[in-house]
């Protein structure tokens, strides 16, 4: 029963990092952030059945709070972003390159 | 028992203090132009004479003191103390002291009225008289210090009065050089000063570092470390007395005015390496093959003097070369340990030097700068005292009796067979008589014969208050010589008998004729080859051969020049165009380039883009993961 | 005498600098505020040097307040007869600068103040960690005098002296570490007071390196041939008074560093490398005068002139004995008064006439003859002639290398020649011969100009022929230092002799 939870954790949590490594826009880039999130939620969760304590609650309420900060700033930024360059295309944002 | 006497610190004080009020004078008056010359002349010549006035004093009361025990002194305060060294900065004065101080105030007090008159006009005579008295100042304390430390303040002190009046007329580079060689040479010589004093101390001086201390311990010191000791110390006298190899800054001196050509250049400072040795006797007489040393530089040094004094043309490097000549026999005579002759020679040698130097400005100044002897002549009825007076200082210079000269020139050489050094006798008869025919070609060409100078008509004697002094110099050039008479010509050598630097020998007669008869030829020869060249008309000669290398001076400077100058000016320029920017940076820059190639390696990393950082960190987290896996696991 | 002494020498003008840098004060006023406070701390300076004690030995004015007891880091200041020369000169020597450089921006002489803070405060510190938070401190305000206020190539100069340091320092840190691991294994507490740390028997190899790490971060400080290649660059591009910071007071730390840490501390493994250390001072102090011969810039002339002076204190740094320790002490301050002076007279010859070329002077004796007198004294008190303080130092520092080693001793005589070469010439050139058309352009000292210049002729010619109340209040503790270090090399060397007669 555990094994199933986890797969599907570790899963979704694969899928937001393909979706980070792979796509351009930064849009759908952030969305698979938050799929990544929301696979350690679930794992979080399952643990917590598993060990029957409440932390892994806890935990995972704390990971939804944190998001939803993180998706209000983010959107902040992307709009300052899409005043400043016009596109969303990470490709275009590479100040840091040495 | 060393007994107190108040006159010596303001005997030193007086002129120092004159240096002051004239530097603050010239400072505060310069931009006005509102001091006349011989103002400033006037103020300085108080200082001179006073000390003059209390070295009489000191005299008398040194006089005062029984025979074997004539020590002055007057203990200041502790200089400092560091350890077991002790030094203090004191002032004092035994015969030797005291006749050195009697005829440096009075040779000084008379150069600074001459120089009222020499340098009336100048624009920069405040400045002239204000070294001027510090540098008597200075003479007074090396003389009178109480220890090597105190008279190097004063060895040093001259020796800065001597570059700063040798740069004089500044407004020549050539005279800067000349102050500039002086100074540095001088330098070379006070390395050795300070490095045997070094030694000294830690030999003997770690219970006082006077020279009452001194001359306590003295003979603890082994033969190698007095010979090495002395030879150190004498290094410093080289330079400072213009003996080989150091001697090739005196001629160059000679572009400060004529008054300190006489004053410093001849009279005085030249002889403080003389007078030092006389003062470290104590040292050197524990170490014969020293005072050997000392005495060959010297004939050798007063054998080259004279070669060179023989073909010069510029009146007053004849007389810097004959300084350098005169000042090898007085080495010669303290080398060999008849310190009492040397002195005598120094003491002499400060009369009629100081008044050919005297009269050769007398001359300069009548002709308006003119220094050639070759555009001279005939000068002999336009100035007649300065003839006079210059002849007699050539008689005493050449050594003719009953003048000055021929009394301690001969007292050295007498000193040189009695110690069984002949050939430093015959080397000593010789420049005798090279010296009697430089000096008297110098006089026929600049006073007799026909006119050369193209202003000869306007051509008149020179102020009295330049005369005048060159009249007392001339009657101490005839006096000066009787106050140390050789039991010989029936006297009793009341000087060397004062001084007491030396055990009494008994007088040596057969020596002593055997000298006199040979001295008094070569005079005769010198003079007479002089007259046959010279009279009734001098030609200019031109030289070949070995006059010529000789008039060229051996191209010492050249040599010195290309020696020394040339490669460490090649190396400063070196290190500031090669070395500093390519070598000694070159660790600096590989580093920088170092950082520079590796900032560069790693820069290819960061690709800007946010997907490669991603893989990035899923790979590190992946590894980390692994990594700890392994270690919890495996 | 305000109380506590030390902690008030260190923070009033640390604090006065930083209201300068933070309040909108104009310029004027900002040089106000640094002079009120240089004077106060020239009165403070002097004051500490009246009461000071020599004979009871130890700390004065002695402060301790725990910082991080769990290491043994303390807040301790103290001055012994080791700092108490140059802490006077880096409290009483600023108001000159102020006085005579009128012309900077307010950010300029809130560095100033800084520095003076910092700089005091390595002096007094009694305690390692604080010594070298000090020692880096003092670093920042000179980054920001040289980069922002500096000559056209400011900005490799403040690059080069600052990697220099860094690394110096870093290995200084590290040999810290290493000494209060030490201590705690030895004596089972952590300390790193200084008094603590002098008790430590050090031997073997990694106390070797450890005493590599001081030399090297105190070397570049001095800076010891052939770590100098910062300084030319550095005090040429530096403006006058940071310079003048540099060559009179920061040079002169790391000097004292060396006596403060390395001496008491290392003694043994330096006996065994005394002899090289000197010899490369020697060397340094030759290279340097003979650079100085090639210059044609003049403040760089009087920075290869400063170096070379240094390897004078260098040499009499490593003799390890009495008289070389205290002519060290006193060469400081008058290697600080005299070629400091220098670097200041050089420093408005550069703002009257906009030149620093050499080869573009003659004549300016004529033109400023109060300047030149008083550039004279200035120069003659740095080659040392007998009457100036100079002399008593390098007199002192040959015969202490004499005695160390005679070849040693002959070669550090030889700067009595190479001083004045090039000094001379420098002389002669800019002073003297015909007057040229940049030198039209000087202008004379003002009455109060000579007034501020006075005091610190007048302070060469009395440190040299009075040396003894000063040299009475620093022998002590020269003395005692030597002696400690002789006693700990001769207990080496014996323990060594047993070891050669056990093999034999």
């Amino acid at each position: 029963m555990i094994e199933h939870a986890l797969y599907l954790s570790v899963a979704l949590f694969c899928l937001g990092v393909l979706g980070v490594i792979t796509r351009r826009n930064v849009f759908v880039v952030f969305m698979a952030i938050e799929l990544m999130l929301n696979g350690a939620n679930l794992g979080f969760i399952a643990f917590a059945r598993l060990h029957e304590s409440m932390d892994g609650h806890v935990l995972a309420l704390l990971v939804m709070a944190v998001a939803a900060a993180e998706a209000a700033l983010a959107l902040a930024v992307i709009i300052l972003l899409h005043k400043h360059k016009g596109k969303l295309d990470t490709n275009v944002f590479n100040l840091l390159r040495g | 028992m060393m007994h107190h006497s108040a006159l010596l610190l303001p005997m030193v004080i007086l002129p120092l203090a004159g240096a002051f009020v004239l530097g603050v004078l010239r400072l505060a008056t310069v931009r006005e132009r509102g001091m006349a010359a011989h103002h400033f002349g006037i103020i300085a010549a108080f200082g001179p004479i006073l000390s003059f006035l209390l070295a009489l004093g000191l005299l008398v009361q040194i006089n005062g003191l029984p025979g074997h025990d004539r020590v002055l002194s007057q203990s200041l305060y502790q200089w400092f103390a560091v350890g077991e060294m002790r030094v203090n900065f004191g002032l004092m004065a035994d015969p030797l002291a005291v006749l050195m101080v009697l005829f440096v105030t009075f040779v000084g007090s008379l150069i600074h009225i001459y120089s009222i008159g020499y340098m009336k006009g100048d624009p920069n005579a405040g400045a002239f008289f204000a070294y001027l008295n510090l540098f008597l100042g200075a003479m007074l304390i090396l003389v009178l210090g109480s220890g090597p430390l105190v008279m190097f303040v004063g060895w040093e002190g001259v020796g800065l009065c001597s570059y700063l009046l040798i740069s004089y007329y500044n407004d020549d580079r050539a005279n800067v050089a000349a102050g500039n060689k002086a100074f540095i040479v001088n330098r070379i010589g006070d390395l050795g000063f300070i490095l045997g004093l070094a030694l000294l101390f830690w030999a003997i001086g770690d219970t006082g570092f006077d020279y009452a201390d001194l001359r306590e311990r003295a003979p603890e010191l082994t033969p190698l470390l007095a010979l090495t000791v002395g030879l150190l110390l004498f290094i410093g006298a080289t330079g400072k007395s213009a003996q080989l190899p150091l001697y090739v800054w005196l001629p160059d001196a000679m572009a400060g005015p004529t008054p300190v050509s006489a004053l410093i250049h001849a009279a005085t400072m030249v002889t403080a390496g003389v007078y030092m040795v006389a003062r470290f006797s104590f040292l050197y007489m524990q170490s014969v093959p020293a005072g050997v040393i000392i005495a060959w530089v010297g004939i050798l040094t007063a054998l080259l003097g004279a070669i060179f004094g023989m073909f010069q043309r510029d009146i007053k490097k004849i007389l810097a070369y004959s300084t350098i000549s005169q000042l090898g026999y007085m080495f010669v005579g303290v080398g060999l340990a008849a310190y009492s002759a040397g002195i005598f020679h120094v003491f002499t040698h400060a009369f009629f030097k100081a008044l050919l130097f005297l009269g050769a400005g007398s001359v300069i100044t009548a002709l308006h700068h003119q220094q050639d002897i070759w555009r001279m002549g005939g000068l002999k009825k336009r100035l007649p005292i300065t003839y006079v007076t210059m002849l007699i200082g050539a008689l005493a210079l050449a050594g003719v009796p009953p003048l000055a000269g021929f009394f301690s020139k001969d007292e050295i050489l007498v000193a040189a067979l009695a110690t069984g050094h002949p050939v430093i006798w015959l080397l000593g008869i010789l420049v005798a008589g090279m010296t009697a025919y430089y000096t008297f070609r110098l006089i026929f060409v600049v006073f007799h014969g026909t006119p050369r100078d193209a202003h000869y008509e306007e051509v008149t004697e020179s102020l009295r208050v330049m005369t005048i002094p060159l009249m007392i110099l001339a009657a101490g050039a005839v006096l000066a010589g009787f106050i140390n008479l050789p039991p010989i010509l029936g006297g009793h050598q009341l000087l060397s008998h004062w001084l007491g630097l030396e055990a009494h020998h008994s007088p040596h007669i057969k020596l002593e004729l055997l000298t006199i008869l040979a001295s008094l030829t070569v005079c005769a020869v010198g003079i007479g080859i002089a007259y046959r060249r010279f009279i009734p008309t001098a030609v200019e000669p031109v030289y070949h051969g070995f006059a010529r290398f000789a008039e060229a001076k051996f191209h010492v400077d050249e040599l010195y020049d290309s020696l020394f100058v040339q490669p460490l000016l090649g190396a400063g320029a070196a290190i500031r165009r090669v070395v500093e920017p390519r070598i000694v940076d070159g660790p600096v820059q590989a580093v920088v380039w170092l950082y520079r190639a590796g900032a560069d390696a790693v820069s290819a990393v960061q690709s800007g883009y946010v997907r490669v950082y991603a893989i990035y960190m899923v790979v590190g987290v992946g590894l980390l993961s692994f990594a700890v896996y392994r270690l919890l696991v495996g | 005498m305000i109380t506590p002494p030390l902690s008030t020498m260190i923070f009033l003008p640390l604090l006065a600098g930083l209201v300068v840098l933070v309040l909108p004060l104009g310029r004027e006023s900002a040089r106000a505020v640094g002079l009120a406070v240089a004077v106060l701390m020239a009165a403070f300076s002097i004051n500490l040097f009246a009461l000071f004690d020599p004979i009871s030995g130890g700390f004065a004015f002695y402060e301790s307040y725990p910082l991080v007891p769990a290491l043994g880091i303390g807040y301790r200041l103290g001055v012994d007869g080791l700092s108490l020369l140059l802490l006077v000169a880096a409290g009483a020597l600023f108001p000159v600068v102020y006085l005579l450089f009128s012309t900077k921006s307010r950010g300029y002489y809130g560095c100033l103040l800084i520095v003076q803070g910092t700089m005091i405060g390595a002096i007094c510190a009694a305690d390692l960690v604080l010594f070298y938070f000090f020692y880096e401190l003092m670093l920042l305000p000179i980054f920001f005098m040289i980069g922002l206020y500096g000559g056209p190539n400011r900005v490799g100069a403040t690059l080069k002296i600052t990697i220099y340091t860094i690394a110096g320092s870093l290995l200084m840190l590290a040999s810290c570490v290493y000494l209060g691991v030490v201590y705690q294994a030895q004596s089972g507490v952590w300390s790193f007071a200084v008094a603590d740390l002098a008790t430590l028997r050090l031997s073997g190899t990694v106390a070797t390196i450890a005493l590599l790490g001081f030399v090297l971060a105190f070397a570049v400080k001095i800076p010891l041939f052939p770590l100098h290649t910062w300084l030319p660059d550095a005090y040429t591009e530096a403006p006058p008074a940071a310079t003048f910071v540099l060559s009179a007071i920061m040079a002169k730390i790391g000097a004292y560093g060396v006596l403060r840490f390395v001496l008491p501390i290392f003694p043994e493994p330096l006996g065994k490398i005394s002899l090289l250390l000197a010899f490369l001072a020697v060397v340094g102090m030759a290279y340097c005068g003979i650079a100085a011969l090639g210059q044609r810039d003049m403040k760089r002339l009087l920075a290869f002139c400063s170096a070379s002076h240094m390897g004078i204190i260098g040499v009499g740094l490593f003799c390890l004995n009495v008289q070389a320790i205290t002519g060290v002490l006193y060469q400081m301050v008058a290697h600080a008064t005299s070629v400091g002076l220098l670097f200041l007279l050089a420093g408005l010859i550069e703002e009257r006439t906009s030149s620093r070329d050499i080869e573009s002077f003659g004549g300016l004796g004529g033109q400023a003859p109060l300047f030149s007198v008083f550039f004279m004294v200035a120069l003659l008190g740095s080659v040392g002639l007998p009457g100036t303080a100079s002399f008593i130092g390098e007199f002192l520092i040959i015969v202490g290398a004499v005695k160390f080693n005679l070849v040693i001793g002959i070669l550090a005589g030889t700067s009595m020649i190479i001083a004045v070469t090039y000094m001379l010439w420098l002389f002669g050139r800019v002073f003297f011969g015909p007057r040229t058309k940049t030198a039209t352009t000087m202008r004379d000292l003002t009455p109060i100009e000579s007034l501020t210049v006075l005091p610190l002729i007048v302070l060469i010619v009395v440190m040299g022929l009075f040396p003894g109340p000063f040299i009475d209040k620093i022998e002590p503790a020269a003395d005692t230092l030597s002696a400690q270090v002789s006693r700990s090399s001769a207990a080496a060397g014996a323990i060594l002799a047993q070891r050669g007669d056990g093999d034999g």
